[in-house]
């Protein structure tokens, strides 16, 4: 069950705006309480909850399950900091859309190739592709610093003097980005376009004989999932300060997928949630078990493909229905 | 730089290893239609099962086999007690040897260590004879006579028996197979374990050439879907084109175009992709 | 102008022959019925007139116009649209969210990205008139898996009336219903009016003999007859046919 779809008929359901309220006050306010290494964890969800969502707008929405999304995240993160550490360029905003812009360039040719098989082909080519990308970072040395890693310690420069650039700074531009980047993305799922990569992923033939040409829409899906990994990829260089080829690889696709079949591909914030609970998590495992932490991974993963069918978030949002519309039916 | 006919043989040799590397994923991708991830890790656990056998009893084969048994067994718990429950669901069953990947490979992480493994060939296939004016090491050759007598195997289970022909119309069209009265669940779990036993297999007799360590399980994977893709699926003679193709270029690409040798795999993938997306001996488009 | 016609259609699956020069001719509001045998080529004829199957050889027009080469989705557009014989809807969507999907199939604003669907409100009103009609209105807002079958049936119908079609190929459209939606199902189908030229699949001969004007008899992927209900039922070949698979299947 979708409850993505449009229906205008529905209560209007007030009290899911209402709930934003408590998010959005976290997210603005406990930051700034917060110590600094806190505050990196925050901004490290954020980050990876835009590039997980952009994950699901293939996955989830379109049925296109890609192992290889890191390939743009790590494309657009490379290419920032190789402009800013190689070419002296400094200005955040010359930077950062370079980074997106290669990222889409990338995947209008990676699209084009993957696209030529579906189904379970494609987790196939996305992986192979992903790691081709993996294998020019590590030998082109001289632009990478191959697995040395590619180091940028500046912070984001955006031309505005007045702005201060002590730790909270940062975060709050995160999640700027970050806050856009959903609602841009929610809007996309919610419009025509977004309906009708659900359609595709209910039944190509059937869409096809409604007269969508099925393989536009699809490339279109991997081209804007592509642009959204490389937004998150971006800030994703400037929170890391040091990128390497594993950022691009297979490691960081498979990741990322993890967030988001955690979180739930079914439901819109289940992969930020995924990406929230994974972040959030790793945390204490590395201080206690830093060794293990793949091993925790994997299993919940596991529990959650068998059992929580749609994930974390599918079977939270039942329960908070069943709560809620009990309580309203009286 | 060696002669042309030692490159040839070491892409051929080369090109064995990714065959018998590839040809458990192929076995279950082929049949079932899901993708193992897990292959790798099913490819290192051969190998490490397959060391402690040896230590014990000493022989060579016997340890091979055995540590194809014991990843087959492995592959027998996972399709019975995981799989099975995702009856029809392929996404989510490729989606959970996704899980299993971090969950073994970290487990052999913890058992076995980081470290590398790599053997001596055996002492009945050791050392080295001449070809022509060099020496070429045995082991390699036995590799290929191996790779075929898998090959070879796996074709006459494919083609030749009665559980070949409910696997190939299976594969077309499951509903009428399981309308014969077959039962789908059984053949599942028996070609997953086989895909698991070949995979374990390759991994031990692949060890005096391919060293083995918790960190290549995406390497491994990976090899196989370079040759599956540009094989294609479902047969083991597209699987077997597949691997000599890029066994070949591989090995002449090293030898005459050192820089770009890494990619030539990539590039005839894409190749294969751009032409013939169902690969070379795959299903017509 | 013929709304439909085909020349000389032959398609070929693998070494097997599916489909034997197959020609016939369809008027402008015409309603026509193609007859025959389980596995006569009657779904794989469809299959071939909507373009998810090329033809080995052969020719085929849709208003004059050659569509031979044309994409599905391209003879959508020119105002040809299919329901199929197996229920192939959007299962985990809404029925409302099927329908407007159905609409939006022909219109330039499918591709769209930033508003949402949602403030389309012509494709509403419209989604509305059509689902009234078939009173699944008060099912909108409900996953197509959870109506019953009946109801899947007449949404399939209901999607391929969506586009405005000039030719709708309708495949089995009252495979599976009870008597009683079936009574419903012909009565819906003699609404369409004579601007849209229907083409049906059918075993039923309530419906066959009830609705169309002429029939084309298939068997084994060739035509063995064509003409008007009466002819039809005269004809001894057809009889044949019938009565050998009534034998083989019986």
């Amino acid at each position: 069950m979708n409850p993505e779809t449009t229906s205008w008929d529905r209560p209007p359901g007030r009290l899911r705006y209402v709930a934003w309220v408590p998010v959005a006050l976290f997210f603005l306010f406990v930051p700034l309480f917060l110590p600094v290494y806190l505050q990196g964890i925050l901004t490290k969800a954020l980050i990876f909850a835009v590039f997980a969502t952009s994950l699901n707008l293939l996955a989830g929405y379109t049925g296109l399950f890609s192992l290889g999304h890191a390939a743009f995240f790590g494309l657009a993160a490379y290419t920032s900091s190789i402009l800013v550490v190689h070419y002296g360029l400094k200005s955040f905003w010359l930077v950062a859309p370079a980074g997106v812009f290669m990222a889409v360039l990338f995947a209008c040719m990676f699209g084009f190739i993957a696209l030529r098989v579906s189904g379970t082909n494609f987790f196939l080519v996305t992986l192979a592709l992903g790691e081709l990308l993996y294998s020019v970072a590590i030998k082109w040395k001289s632009m990478t610093g191959g697995t040395n890693g590619l180091v940028n310690t500046s912070a984001p420069n955006l031309g505005l003097s007045w702005l201060p650039v002590d730790p909270p700074f940062f975060y709050y531009l995160v999640l700027g980005v970050s806050a856009m980047s959903l609602l841009c993305l929610y809007f996309v799922t919610r419009s025509p376009l977004g309906v009708a990569l659900q359609g595709i992923r209910e039944s190509e033939p059937r869409m096809r004989a409604l007269g969508y040409n099925t393989w536009l829409f699809k490339y279109l899906a991997f081209i804007i999932a592509s642009a959204f990994a490389g937004v998150a990829g971006v800030l994703f260089a400037y929170h890391s300060r040091v990128l390497v080829p594993m950022h691009l690889g297979v490691t960081t696709s498979t990741l990322v997928m993890l967030m988001v079949i955690i979180g739930s591909d079914r439901v819109f914030l289940g992969p930020a949630v995924g990406a929230m609970v994974i972040i959030l998590l790793e945390h204490p495992s590395s201080l206690y078990t830093p060794e293990r932490w793949p091993l925790i991974l994997g299993s919940i993963f596991v529990i959650a493909v068998m059992f929580l069918r749609g994930g974390i978030s599918s079977f939270l949002e039942k329960t908070w229905e069943k709560a809620f519309y009990a309580s309203a039916k009286r | 730089m060696e002669s042309l006919s030692i490159n040839v043989l070491n892409g051929i040799a080369f090109g064995m290893i990714l065959f018998l590397i590839a040809s458990g994923l192929s076995v279950i991708y082929g049949f079932m239609g899901v993708l193992n991830l897990a292959h790798g890790v099913f490819y290192i656990l051969g190998a490490y099962f397959g060391l402690i056998v040896r230590r014990h009893e000493g022989s060579f084969v016997l340890a091979a086999l055995a540590g194809g048994l014991a990843v087959g067994l492995l592959g027998l718990v996972l399709e019975r007690v995981f799989l099975s429950l995702l009856h029809k669901r392929i996404n989510e069953q490729v989606l959970l040897t996704l899980g299993f990947v971090y969950i073994f490979s970290n487990i052999v992480r913890w058992v076995w260590g980081p470290y590398a493994k790599l053997i001596d060939p055996p002492a009945f296939a050791s050392g080295t004879i001449p070809i022509g004016s060099a020496s070429y090491p045995l082991y390699r050759l036995v590799i290929i006579l191996m790779g075929l007598a898998v090959a070879a195997g796996l074709w006459l289970l494919n083609n030749k028996t009665r559980a070949g022909s409910i696997l190939r119309a299976g594969m077309d069209d499951r509903e009428m197979t399981v309308g014969l009265g077959v039962n789908y669940g059984l053949v599942a779990t028996v070609v997953f374990v086989l895909g698991a036993f070949v995979g374990g297999f390759a991994g031990f007799i692949g060890l005096p050439i391919v060293a083995v360590h918790p960190g290549i399980v995406f390497d491994i994977l990976l090899l196989s879907l370079i040759v599956i893709i540009v094989g294609g699926v479902g047969r083991i003679e597209g699987v077997l084109l597949g691997s000599m193709i890029i066994g070949l270029i591989d090995s002449l690409g090293r030898a005459y175009f050192p820089e770009f040798a890494y990619f030539t795999m990539y590039i005839a993938m894409i190749i294969i992709l751009l032409v013939k997306p169902t690969g070379l001996l795959g299903r017509a488009l | 102008m013929q709304a439909l016609s085909v020349k000389g259609l032959c398609l070929d699956f693998g070494g097997l022959r599916a489909l034997w020069d197959v020609s016939f001719d369809i008027h402008i509001g015409e309603r026509v019925a193609i007859i025959g045998p389980n596995g006569a080529g009657k779904t794989t004829l469809f299959n071939v007139l909507n373009g998810q199957l090329k033809a080995t050889a052969g020719r085929v027009s849709l208003f004059g116009q050659d569509i031979t080469r044309l994409t599905t989705y391209e003879r959508v557009h020119l105002g040809m649209s299919r329901s199929f014989q197996l229920t192939t809807l959007f299962l985990n969507l809404t029925v409302l969210d099927n329908t407007l999907l159905a609409f939006q199939g022909i219109l330039p604003s499918r591709f769209q990205l930033l508003k949402p669907l949602s403030s389309y409100r012509s494709l509403y009103h419209k989604a509305r008139e059509l689902l009234g009609s078939m009173a699944l209105w008060e099912k909108r807002n409900e996953p197509v898996t959870t109506i019953s079958y009946g109801e899947q049936r007449k949404l399939e119908i209901a999607l391929a009336l969506a586009s405005r079609p000039k030719l709708l190929l309708l495949d089995e459209p009252n495979c599976g219903l009870t008597a009683s939606e079936n009574t419903e199902m012909i009565a819906q189908l003699r609404k369409l009016g004579t601007e849209i030229t229907v083409i049906l699949v059918a075993h039923d001969m309530d419906l066959v003999f009830g609705f169309a004007e002429k029939i084309i008899v298939f068997h084994y992927g060739k035509i063995i007859s064509q003409g008007t209900c009466d002819e039809i039922r005269r004809d001894e070949r057809v009889k044949e046919v019938y009565m050998r698979s009534q034998e083989t299947s019986g």
